[in-house]
């Protein structure tokens, strides 16, 4: 990686990462009520999870800076991250709320 | 002027030389990655009790009023939006921007705080749906509830840090420390609200 690309986003970029933020958002609240009306079931629930995870990635990333930080702090927040997902979606299955199949 | 100030951006400073990152930085980090467990205890205790029946009284889900939560949501995204303008200007040495940038973010916070206290008072007045009506809602209070508190010492925090860039002579180079770490905490409550919304919102309601 260049210096020049591993400098942060200028307040332009900044203004587009926030309109992106604000189309997704739009996006997801559209689809709660298309799911209303045709009742998409699963696939309204794998869309929404999608959605929520590109701004979870676009906010870490972009506007944490976690893309231009050194290695730990990406070790750390992404195990963190990905330890909680795994224990609670284990909890979630052995009790029978979340269906994992295989 | 600004140029030399934004070839050293805040981001560089107190960096230790073993991890290449300053120790109270590395400290948020890893603080932060810590409360993906306790926020992910409260959302896995909510989805655990969201549609379990059997309970009597009013259910969270039934009662959401979801184009007011977007509203508050969207609050809650523009103010990351903000935090990184604030820090931005930090870097390129504008005092002004800076000032301005922290105080609206801590409005918008203050904006979200009030949107959630407005949405729990109907929820109680109007739906009689309490902390201990039924598991369900205990979990939707107190999961909402301490993410709502987390929002409150961020808008805390922010308004300290703009009421230090009002003195003479604003946020100095330690300051910008400070900043930079309270903007981390900000966008990561940022971050849990998007999955909150997501989760708790927009996935609990049953199809029509």
């Amino acid at each position: 990686m260049t210096a020049e690309q591993d400098t942060h986003p200028s307040p332009a970029q900044y203004w587009k990462i926030a309109a992106l933020l604000a189309i997704l958002t739009t996006f997801e609240v559209a689809m709660f009520y298309v799911d209303r009306e045709l009742g998409l079931g699963g696939l309204n629930a794998l869309i929404l999870i999608s959605l929520a995870l590109l701004k979870f990635v676009i906010v870490v990333g972009w506007y944490m800076h976690l893309r231009f930080e050194s290695a730990i702090p990406n070790r750390f927040f992404t195990a963190g991250a990905i330890l909680a997902l795994a224990l609670y979606l284990v909890v979630l299955s052995a009790l029978g709320v979340v269906v994992i199949r295989g | 002027m600004s140029d030399v100030a934004h070839e050293t951006p805040v981001a560089h400073h107190d960096e230790h030389e073993s991890t290449g990152i300053g120790n109270r930085k590395l400290g948020m980090w890893v603080f932060l990655s810590s409360e993906f467990m306790f926020f992910g205890a409260l959302i896995a205790t909510y989805l655990l009790y969201s549609n379990r029946g059997g309970f009597e009284g009013t259910y969270p889900s039934e009662i959401y009023d979801i184009p007011f939560t977007s509203v508050s949501s969207f609050v809650l995204l523009m103010s990351s939006l903000t935090m990184v303008l604030a820090h931005n200007a930090l870097s390129k040495g504008d005092q002004n921007g800076t000032r301005t940038w922290l105080f609206a973010t801590a409005a918008l916070g203050a904006v979200f705080l009030g949107g959630q206290v407005f949405e729990f008072t109907e929820f109680i007045v109007q739906s009689d749906m309490t902390l201990s009506t039924n598991p369900a809602a205990s979990a939707f209070y107190l999961l909402t509830g301490f993410h709502g508190t987390h929002v409150a010492v961020g808008v805390i925090m922010l308004l300290s840090l703009w009421g230090i860039s009002r003195r003479k002579g604003g946020l100095s180079e330690e300051h910008g420390m400070n900043l930079e770490l309270v903007g981390l905490y900000w966008h990561f409550v940022d971050i849990i609200w998007i999955v909150i919304f997501t989760v708790v919102y927009l996935l609990s309601v049953p199809s029509a």
